[in-house]
């Protein structure tokens, strides 16, 4: 199967124009972006996707040890743009998907242009001269709220999710359908977001960056965003006004003007 | 119908102070507006506490990320999210499982402007969610142990003879599948019986079948009853006692010292062979449909062929040769290749890596389980 469906993939915008992806973060998908992709499609060639087991992807195609580390979505992002033959690629990345927009920007630095990192995080555990902001208790709390919430998920429903081109129509009823994963998905993805250390790939970074943080989010604190910046060669480091982890809904504008003062530098 | 008077004398404030639920309302990023009197009783807190508080920070951390990345997102986008299950940390520094339900409410321009939150003491749901929870993991436990009991006991050497195994599990779901395998001696050092079979169903029910058949098997086996005719009384077996319908199987009966092997087949695909100085090949007649599959089938035809010594013969379930988007025959073609390869290799290096490359490769719908027995030089 192409990556294309695999992580179903959408293009909007410039055909002709510069490529620019955006990758969503842990929890929901490639709708996370929906208010801010359309600022660019005049002049970019807007990709979208999916990581294995979100939104339109193929669930089935989930495979436990590729996913089990950053690694692994980061191959997933390297083989849409192989596929899509994408070079000089501003690369989007929210939440977890800024660091795996390092990592992919770090095996093939021919393919990016530049990284943008929403609300990035190296670490979110704290270790020796380092708060990241969590404990490993904490995210076994978290594990825990995936396993009592199945967002609309159940083995009732899954079929349906699936891919049941038979009853489309079941599709546009479920509901909490922009995050709803197989829990056992969304169960991987916490683990190899939440307990990944990336601090030592930062500094491999070739292309320019910028690093969007929020003003007091819970899931990348400012002292985080600033040690990404502090790391990051080069790097460029915007504080929004905007609050939370989702900036790309709550302040679009904001987001789309960061972005784009950044891109016309 | 009539309502006695002074009945409803309720007034909105009353209403809302001692809703059966915890009422407040927020701003969008979560700092609390308003509060009721059953949210101060639900979480222990003061009102006065309460305001300028986000609604995020009285969650657990665990609760907080889930907030951040699923909660907070759906209600942007959604306007509305429902039935979210958190655990609140309660002034005492205890947690009270909670349900909440919350909706946007938007201005006349159409401009959101606070959160309204309802949230509901779910102490007992919790807890007996989490009894299922517990007995669904039991089960697997119990399902996976049976399965471990009833595997144990294959023979895996023996004089002329080394046997490897390889038994992966499908990647997803709890229940365990139906694949098993067993290698047993029919007569001490000199005829060895192996068998690879698939039964219909997965957990406990599936595990309890395989364990019938592999019984039933070995009884039929010892009594003297040659590849065909076993597989016949095997399906009247199976038909018989409703136990097994549908189910395949490969069944292989060697002469280790003079490499003569007798083997049949239900509905299962065929043995792969590799010897010293060949390519690999399969086996393929003494084909019959799986068990109990046709009332109208009785005869069940076996092959025979002869093996050099040190030939390999590689029994398996469809697991390692079926994917996705991918005919059949391609995965027997790959698994000839892969054998071709593999034919210097041990027994269990030759089991485990058929069956690695197989699940480490994207999806693995199937459980995956590979014998693969080796034959000694020739006295």
């Amino acid at each position: 199967m192409s990556a294309l469906e695999r992580n179903n993939v959408t293009v909007h915008g410039a055909p002709d124009g510069r490529p620019m992806m955006f990758a969503h973060g842990f929890g929901c998908d490639q709708s996370m972006w929906r208010f801010v992709w359309p600022a660019f499609s005049d002049e970019h060639r807007v990709v979208l996707f999916d990581y294995v087991g979100y939104g339109g992807s193929d669930a089935a195609a989930f495979d436990k040890h590729r996913y089990s580390s950053l690694a692994g979505y980061a191959s997933d992002v390297l083989e849409i743009c192989d596929v899509l033959d994408l070079d000089d690629v501003v690369f989007v990345g929210h939440s977890v998907s800024a660091m795996i927009g390092v990592l992919a920007a770090t095996a093939r630095p021919e393919r990016f242009a530049r990284l943008v990192l929403v609300g990035p995080s190296p670490r979110y555990l704290d270790d020796e001269g380092y708060v990241g902001g969590f404990t490993e208790e904490d995210i076994a709390g978290l594990l825990e709220s995936l396993e009592s919430n199945y967002l609309g998920w159940s083995s009732e429903v899954a079929p349906v999710i699936m891919g049941n081109p038979d009853r489309p129509e079941l599709g546009e009823e479920l509901t909490n359908s922009f995050c709803r994963t197989d829990p056992e998905i969304a169960a991987a993805f916490a683990r190899a977001t939440f307990l990944a250390d990336n601090r030592e790939d930062l500094e491999l970074v070739r292309v320019p960056s910028l690093v969007l943080q929020c003003s007091d989010d819970a899931i990348a604190p400012l002292a985080v965003g600033e040690y990404v910046h502090d790391r990051l060669p080069g790097s460029r480091f915007v504080l929004l006004s905007a609050t939370g982890h989702c900036p790309n809904l709550s302040a679009p504008h904001e987001t789309i003007a960061a972005i784009k003062e950044f891109l016309a530098e | 119908m009539s309502i006695p008077n002074g009945l409803l004398d309720e007034s909105a404030d009353d209403l809302f102070e001692t809703a059966p639920c915890g009422y407040l309302t927020t701003a969008l990023d979560g700092s609390i507006l308003r509060v009721n009197r059953t949210f101060e009783e639900l979480t222990g807190r003061k009102r006065a506490e309460l305001l300028g508080t986000r609604f995020q920070d009285l969650l657990t951390p665990g609760g907080r990320i889930y907030h951040e990345t699923h909660y907070a997102p759906l209600l942007r986008m959604q306007g509305s999210v429902r039935e979210i299950a958190i655990e609140i940390v309660r002034s005492d520094g205890s947690n009270v499982p909670a349900f909440v339900n919350a909706v946007v409410r938007h201005d006349n321009a159409g401009q959101p402007r606070v959160i309204r939150t309802t949230v509901f003491d779910a102490t007992d749901r919790r807890r007996y969610e989490q009894e299922l929870l517990k007995a669904r993991r039991r089960e697997h436990e119990v399902a996976l142990e049976l399965q471990r009991g009833l595997l144990a006991g294959a023979l895996r050497e023996g004089e002329g003879i080394e046997i490897g195994v390889a038994y992966r599990p499908a990647e997803r779901g709890l229940e365990v599948g139906g694949d098993w395998y067993d290698a047993f001696w029919l007569e001490e050092g000199e005829t060895l019986a192996i068998v690879v079979g698939d039964v219909v169903g997965r957990g406990l029910g599936a595990a309890a079948t395989m364990g019938q058949l592999r019984s039933a098997l070995r009884a039929l086996a010892s009594t003297g009853f040659e590849p065909g005719p076993l597989l016949e009384a095997l399906s009247e077996f199976a038909r018989r006692h409703s136990v097994g319908q549908m189910a395949t199987l490969a069944y292989a009966e060697l002469d280790v010292r003079l490499g003569c092997m007798r083997y049949a087949c239900a509905g299962h695909p065929p043995p792969a062979i590799v010897e010293p100085g060949g390519a690999a090949w399969f086996a393929s007649d003494g084909r019959s449909p799986p068990l109990d599959a046709y009332n109208f089938w009785s005869d069940r035809p076996e092959g025979a062929c002869q093996l050099s010594a040190e030939a390999i013969v590689v029994l398996y379930t469809d697991g390692l040769i079926e994917r996705r988007n991918r005919p059949v025959q391609a995965g027997l073609d790959e698994l000839l290749a892969k054998l071709d390869r593999l034919r210097d290799e041990a027994s269990d290096t030759v089991a485990s890596s058929l069956a690695n490359e197989a699940t480490g490769t994207t999806s693995q719908p199937d459980d995956v389980c590979v014998l693969a027995l080796r034959l000694g030089p020739r006295a």
